[in-house]
């Protein structure tokens, strides 16, 4: 593709600061490849009217109003309710699957087996138009008895669909399931044991993952490294399963609006992906399928694809021509949907005298249950300019539900422990544990790191750190203590992404994109971007989000991502539009195209000023309309997002209690689109990590398999009376390589740091005592406690 | 106090107690010909056991009455929701440990999902629902406040925090930060939106009910 050099000038904004005036620091001038169409690049020294303006969100009125309509709360006329039939057993075949006596059950509409793949491929067959061969397949499996093993309690068997809920739960209750149980392990030590039951037949329960190799990846010699150490630790670390907990389950409501053609309100993170595996399954056309999800009620990594669920809810639509709503209960969330995998990692760190690293190395076995990928993510990687890094990483498989990915999957649990032994080897080389950092910092063009480091460190008074440690000394049992932890998360946006941006001759003005707003404020980021381009103000732009139909693709909201895609692609589109206007009204005005401007609602430049509807009343029955994609970044290797986070908290040693005072935190996102979005997810990125820290953890019965908290009353969220004082900092990090926006995400790293931060936090609290396994509960403070004095 | 045990004490016949209270009575009536909806009916009621078809109720709901067909151990969450689609109360984890549902029957917040429509309107205590507030022309000044400090991120927990919070504007019009915490103890954000939703209470609060 065509591209041309572009001079634009990156750096970090640092926003006004303790009466200090907004600064502008490492401010550096490069040569950025652009491709042809992409509009003019902004830098670090533009100031854009809208965009990055503190503006509340324009569906904030429909959310407090009760109007917003969630797929939950969908209720076409005729709808059907449905609810799936789960296994009891942590392992086991099924020697009978009896759904006569539920069909005659009142209400009941249609009962479907899931457990076989046979029936699964007749459904399919016969959805697709193919009444024989879904016959011949019927057939075939009702004499071969085939059916899929269960291998965790909460796997699927069967689903029903009846007129009210309740009849679908009595009928759900009637099937009559034979069991033959089979051995089973739950617990990760267990199932790492040579005699082990297999999870997964034929298939060791540990599975190695994949190392990547290079300048971010493993590289070096960490047995070199070490040698060459003044000082060596050995460590280990331990994190327990996070349940998801999005507050909206899983779920949808499917209808087929013609013989073939299926609409279906989700639950999910990525519409496209919802309406691929339908209409895998379905064996249709994509485009026959349409995903809607106007409204989402929380999305942290566990609703990519239709699951077992959304097929159920299809296919129950199919069977009694109906509209079906099959919303999962919160047992089913917290059984089969997917979690934040365990960790058990073991470190070994070696530094020269001076704090310089010389090795990284970490060792973890995590479980995913059947599921896969409990890497602890890439801090060892990514955080310091160590030339010796390996991090090996093992999923452990157990008879328990699926892993999934959850908010910077693998990161928490990796800084988690690469943070607390960073102290350690601060404590062992006798060096402030910030020191420690700031001289392994990895120097990369345009990062701020070092900046959110200082500042962080001035507003939160680090230097109070020695004073307190000598006050623990002569106070009563609550001790306290600061800590930090480092963030980083990679930038992953990209296309494909796109947008569409239509002006009517009444001055409104739409944009269209294809990715969905699950809570960060995509809605709004599009009404902004847009708004810029027409000097308008946000809540004068029409925002079209959520829906597959359009055929504007934009991607699944996972990584980071969304704003990073699809922002670029919708200031593309925009920027476009607006000069398509501009060139057709500028002939009318008598004026030149590139005299005229847009600002403030009003059209300038021409001979008489007008406002923006008087001008778009010159297009008199037409409309202007562009699409643009989301362009390539203009470089391929972009800096990643970075933060630091300070914690203080207080330790009561009688009771054990860890109570989290404030936490100090200096992230950036690039250039960040809202400060209001963005320090909502800074708030909430770091009250998930709290949660984390302190009161998340399943908890499982191994000799029974079963999950004892699968709910919010003995599964831990943190509420209102765990919130600390938050300070949070947002510096602009504008690197030009990028995108047009020169925008990043923010979701993860967010999260990232906090676990590890409370953690230093509590050691410096106890005296250099680290609790090594989350959640740092009272019992296990007591228990670190009384082994430090036995 | 917290609004768990405000809801406890507002409902002689919350789901909870109801469990319980079957639990309990179950040597003494229970024959196991009743079901426990109709053993607490049968109590209550002591000369009319009813269900467990569904039965003729009128629920009050934001001000309007509404007849419908409900069975006795319909919550009056799904009543609200199903029945009459009013929305705005969200269904989370349908067994009072999250607040999402929370509306105010007779002026008390209390978990919907936890009490039974057929009870509540037996009872004859109006419900009110965030529908009752204001609308998004028209907000009131709470809501407005929320939009403001961006107090919503996916917005699914927002209607159960924002009834809570009219209830406690309602009983103490200027609350202190821990009143506030206190009072929305028993409501639950995933997205980790509290420091704003304290914020919103508070900056409410100084402008006064009469701002809106």
């Amino acid at each position: 593709m065509l591209k041309k050099k572009v001079r634009a000038t990156g750096g970090i904004i640092i926003p006004p600061l303790n009466g200090q005036p907004q600064k502008i620091a490492d401010a550096e001038t490069i040569e950025v490849p652009v491709p042809a169409g992409e509009p003019p690049l902004w830098d670090v020294y533009t100031r854009p009217q809208v965009v990055g303006q503190p503006i509340p969100r324009i569906d904030g009125p429909i959310k407090v109003t009760g109007r917003a309509r969630y797929t939950y709360d969908q209720l076409p006329a005729g709808l059907l309710h449905a609810v799936l039939v789960r296994s009891a057993h942590p392992h086991a075949r099924l020697l009978s699957v009896d759904i006569a006596p539920a069909q005659k059950m009142p209400g009941v509409r249609a009962v479907i087996r899931l457990d076989s793949p046979d029936l699964m491929r007749a459904s399919a067959a016969s959805a697709a138009g193919n009444p024989e061969q879904a016959a011949a397949i019927r057939q075939a499996a009702s004499h071969s008895q085939k059916s899929k093993t269960m291998l965790f309690v909460g796997d699927e068997i069967a689903a029903v669909a009846a007129d009210t809920l309740e009849q679908a739960e009595d009928a759900a209750r009637a099937i009559r399931i034979e069991y033959e149980s089979l051995p089973f392990v739950t617990d990760v030590a267990a199932a790492r044991q040579p005699d082990a039951p297999r999870v997964h037949a034929g298939q060791d329960n540990i599975r190695p993952l994949p190392s990547p190799h290079g300048p971010d990846g493993d590289r070096g010699d960490v047995h070199e490294g070490l040698a060459q150490a003044d000082a060596v630790i050995e460590t280990r670390y331990e994190t327990n399963v996070a349940m998801q907990n999005a507050l909206e389950p899983h779920g949808s409501v499917a209808w087929w609006d013609a013989p073939n053609h299926l609409t279906v309100w989700a639950s999910t993170q990525g519409i496209f992906g919802f309406r691929g595996d339908l209409a895998h399954f379905f064996q249709m056309p994509a485009s026959q399928v349409r995903v809607i999800t106007d409204y989402l009620g929380g999305g942290f990594g566990a609703k990519f694809g239709a699951g077992i669920y959304g097929i159920a809810a299809a296919w129950l639509a199919r069977e009694t021509r109906a509209p079906v709503k099959l919303m999962l209960d919160r047992k089913a969330e917290n059984l089969a949907v997917g979690n934040r995998p365990s960790s058990h990692q073991q470190l070994r760190l070696g530094a020269k005298k001076d704090g310089t690293l010389t090795a990284i190395e970490v060792v973890n076995f995590g479980t995913p249950g059947i599921g896969h990928g409990a890497g602890a993510g890439a801090a060892s990687r990514r955080f310091y300019l160590c030339p010796n890094v390996s991090q090996r990483d093992h999923d452990v498989a157990t008879n328990l539900g699926p892993a999934a990915a959850f908010r910077a999957p693998g990161w928490p649990q990796g800084a988690f422990a690469l943070e607390q032994a960073m102290d350690e080897l601060a404590d062992k080389l006798q060096l402030d544990p910030l020191e420690l950092r700031q001289k392994n910092y990895w120097d990369k063009p345009f990062k701020a790191l070092r900046i959110q480091y200082e500042i962080g460190a001035a507003r939160f008074g680090w230097r109070r750190r020695a004073q307190i440690a000598a006050s623990n000394r002569n106070s009563g049992p609550v001790k306290r203590g600061l800590g930090m932890a480092t963030s980083c998360w990679p930038t992953f946006g990209r296309p494909p992404a796109q947008a569409r941006v239509v002006v009517h001759s009444d001055g409104a003005v739409e944009v269209t994109v294809g990715c969905q707003d699950i809570g960060g404020g995509m809605r709004m980021i599009a009404a902004q971007v847009t708004a810029e381009e027409f000097g308008l103000r946000p809540h004068q732009v029409r925002v079209h989000i959520g829906d597959t139909q359009p055929g504007i693709y934009g991607p699944a909201s996972g990584g980071s991502v969304t704003t990073t895609s699809v922002a670029p692609a919708i200031r593309a589109a925009a920027y476009d539009a607006r000069q398509k206007l501009l060139a057709a009204i500028a002939p009318r005005l008598g004026a030149a195209p590139e005299s005229l401007r847009l600002r403030g609602g009003k059209l300038l430049g021409a001979p008489r000023a007008l406002s923006f509807a008087s001008a778009c009343r010159l297009l008199r029955h037409a409309t202007i309309s562009a699409e643009a994609d989301r362009a390539q970044n203009y470089e391929p290797h972009l800096t990643e997002m970075h933060g630091a986070q300070f914690a203080e908290v207080e330790v009561d040693t009688e009771t054990g209690r860890i109570r989290v005072v404030k936490i100090t935190a200096v992230h950036d996102c690039g250039r960040s689109m809202n400060r209001l979005l963005v320090e909502s997810q800074v708030n909430g990125g770091i009250i998930m990590g709290l949660s984390y820290a302190l009161l998340e953890g399943r908890v499982v019965d191994h000799p029974t398999g079963h999950v004892m908290n699968s709910n919010l009353d003995f599964y831990k969220l943190a509420g209102t009376r765990e919130i600390p004082e938050l300070d949070v900092v947002i510096l602009d990090a504008i690197d030009p390589r990028g995108n047009n926006l020169d925008v990043k995400g923010i979701g993860e790293p967010v999260i990232v740091p906090t676990a590890a931060a409370i953690g230093n936090a509590v050691a410096h609290a106890l005296g250099g005592l680290h609790i090594r396994e989350l959640p740092m509960t009272p019992d296990r403070v007591l228990n670190a406690l009384a082994a430090v004095r036995a | 106090m917290s609004q768990r045990k405000r809801e406890s004490n507002a409902n002689e016949l919350s789901r909870r107690g109801f469990l319980k209270g079957a639990g309990l009575g179950a040597g003494a009536v229970a024959t196991g010909v009743m079901t426990p909806a109709e053993t607490l009916l049968a109590a209550e009621k002591k000369d009319e056991i009813r269900g467990p078809g569904e039965l003729a109720v009128t629920l009050r709901v934001n001000g309007r009455r509404h007849r419908l067909q409900v069975e006795p151990r319909v919550t009056l969450l799904d009543a609200l929701r199903d029945r009459l689609g009013v929305t705005g109360p969200k269904k989370v984890c349908d067994h009072g440990e999250c607040g999402a549902c929370t509306v105010l029957l007779d002026g008390r917040p209390v978990y919907a999902c936890m009490n039974l429509a057929a009870d509540v309107a037996a009872r004859n205590l109006p419900v009110e629902t965030v529908e009752n507030l204001g609308t998004p022309e028209h907000l009131n000044t709470l809501q407005q406040e929320w939009v403001r400090q961006d107090a919503s991120q996916c917005g699914f927990c927002t209607s159960g925090f924002i009834m809570a919070a009219t209830a406690l504007l309602r009983d103490t019009p200027h609350p202190s930060p821990e009143q506030v915490r206190e009072q929305l103890s028993g409501n639950l954000c995933r997205c980790g939106t509290y420091p704003k939703i304290f914020a919103a209470v508070e900056a409410a609060a100084r402008r006064g009910p009469g701002s809106a």
